[in-house]
């Protein structure tokens, strides 16, 4: 018998029996099937419905057209709405978002004592969307646009923050480093070595929030927070089908053509 | 027997490769000689299929090996610089992966190998001097290490030829020492031909048979190893260079 022969017999009697590595397996597939199980049940999974519902949904579409024409200026003004929403409330983000991505940085904090509070206050932002945030603002400040403007702030404020702090601490901090020892201070070193480093990621990373937040806040309206969400529940209340089909192939033009824009614009950020 | 026929590769309308050719006999090493940008990772490119050129042939015995599609492509093994194993597998598994080009598909998807591909890809670690990493993580093994187990990986792949680009750049001497003279006995042993390109002389003229010098995209040297002297080094590394110190 060759030495691999032997190291293969040896191989295969590790492997034959009850041992506890297969028990743990088998109990892993279990426990993953009845979650499965479960999830199935709670998420009220019919078929039947879905079977029933579609030739409705094929009617409804089939009686979208011809689509209305005559409201395209209204709708279009409360798509820029939507687009001026998220863009004022995404830069508003980010630049609430620098700071706060400092001192969320383990690696050049200045207060390590507020990192750990600070990461629970990024998460917490996070963890609300900006619908529920213009929900709220909007029983605050009342309806319109400006209550979608500050949930976007909000949320993105939280989300973009813990993506640029992440960005800092994988950042290589050997320049960091270098321009410190030459004697400048912290902030200074942050300047002149690590935005430069960051800022076309920093910038891309705005320019694809900006985008998500256009596609988010197209539903803001629908809580009465502004933007063309407002037009869609109209619609879709009155069963207006020509109507809503507009409206929809109108967010889908607009937003096409802002990714395109938005995407060759970081291609141009990451390029140099 | 592999023989690249007028080799044409151009970039931009700049050639990084121009009419190169020379041959690898079966159970020849070949080592690839010349300065960093001389066209050597193209020219290795299209012997390995990865590219194709402009101009010319790689022909492995009476195929063209740019037209070799699916599983002829394993008539060719590969060693790279950064080894490229797959981190997550064991080095056992990652020398299967040799296997694949030989197997159904649905043995690669579920990594359940024959008897007999699983035990070739023991001896082939046996033979690296790894048996006893087998069920080791590749990513918990030294750099010469996993360079050894792809060295295995391609033997498992009983290919005709094993192209190797600078799969010592990335080691120290003596693992690098230790690759090279594995690479060498596998191609005596195993009647295979292996080229391999090097930045340092002194291994080339160690463990290779033959040298072919490259030079700014053309073979300025195609020579036995006994015959690369001094006149030959400066060919290939200008004049300022001296043999004696490499």
């Amino acid at each position: 018998m060759s030495r691999a022969e032997q190291a293969l017999a040896d191989l295969e009697a590790t492997r034959r029996g009850f041992t506890a590595e297969r028990v743990r397996f088998w109990i892993i597939c279990a426990v993953v099937l009845a979650f499965y199980a479960v999830s199935w049940d709670l998420a009220g999974v019919d078929l039947h419905k879905l079977a029933t519902g579609l030739p409705k949904l094929g009617h409804w579409l089939a009686s979208a057209w011809p689509p209305k024409l005559d409201e395209v200026p209204l709708f279009a003004l409360r798509i820029a709405e939507t687009v001026a929403m998220a863009a004022i409330g995404t830069t508003l983000a980010t630049l609430l978002a620098i700071p706060m991505a400092i001192v969320a940085s383990r690696n050049i904090t200045p207060l390590p004592g507020l990192y750990f509070p600070a990461r629970w206050f990024l998460n917490a932002l996070r963890g609300i969307d900006s619908f529920v945030f213009a929900l709220l603002f909007v029983a605050a400040v009342g309806l319109g646009p400006f209550a979608g403007v500050l949930g976007i702030a909000l949320h993105t404020w939280g989300s973009a923050a813990k993506l640029f702090a992440d960005h800092v601490e994988n950042a290589n901090l050997g320049p960091f480093e270098a321009v410190r020892t030459t004697g400048a201070g912290r902030f200074t070193a942050i300047a002149y070595a690590l935005v430069p480093d960051i800022l076309p990621v920093m910038l891309s990373t705005t320019l694809f929030w900006w985008e998500f937040n256009i596609r988010a806040s197209t539903v803001l309206g629908v809580v009465g927070a502004g933007g063309i969400g407002q037009e869609l529940k109209n619609s879709m209340d009155l069963l207006d089908f020509p109507r809503l089909f507009t409206i929809i192939a109108m967010i889908l033009i607009v937003v096409t053509l802002l990714d395109q824009l938005s995407s060759w614009l970081r291609k141009r950020l990451i390029r140099p | 027997m592999i023989d690249a026929v007028g080799l044409t590769k151009a970039f931009n309308g700049r050639a990084a490769i121009e009419e190169v050719s020379f041959a690898v006999r079966e159970g020849e090493f070949v080592a690839v000689l010349g300065p960093s940008g001389a066209g050597k990772t193209t020219l290795f490119r299209c012997m390995t299929g990865l590219a194709v050129p402009d101009r010319g042939t790689v022909r492995i015995g009476d195929d063209d090996i740019a037209a070799l599609r699916g599983r002829a492509r394993r008539r060719v093994a590969v060693v790279f610089q950064q080894f490229n194993l797959v981190s997550r597998l064991s080095a056992f598994e990652n020398v299967l992966a040799g296997r694949l080009g030989h197997v159904p598909a649905w043995r690669g998807w579920l990594r359940r190998f024959e008897r007999a591909d699983r035990l070739l890809a023991l001896e082939c670690l046996d033979r690296v001097g790894l048996l006893g990493q087998a069920m080791q993580r590749a990513d918990t093994l030294s750099g010469g290490q996993q360079q050894r187990v792809a060295i295995a990986r391609a033997m498992a792949q009983r290919p005709s030829l094993i192209v190797a680009d600078e799969p010592v750049a990335s080691l120290d001497p003596a693992a690098g020492a230790g690759v090279l003279e594995l690479l060498q006995g596998i191609a005596r042993a195993d009647r295979v031909g292996v080229v391999c390109s090097l930045h340092q002389v002194q291994l080339a003229r160690a463990y290779a048979d033959r040298i072919v010098g490259l030079s700014r995209g053309r073979v300025v040297i195609d020579a036995p190893v006994q015959r690369f002297d001094q006149p030959a080094f400066e060919r290939l590394y200008g004049a300022t260079a001296s043999l004696s110190t490499h």
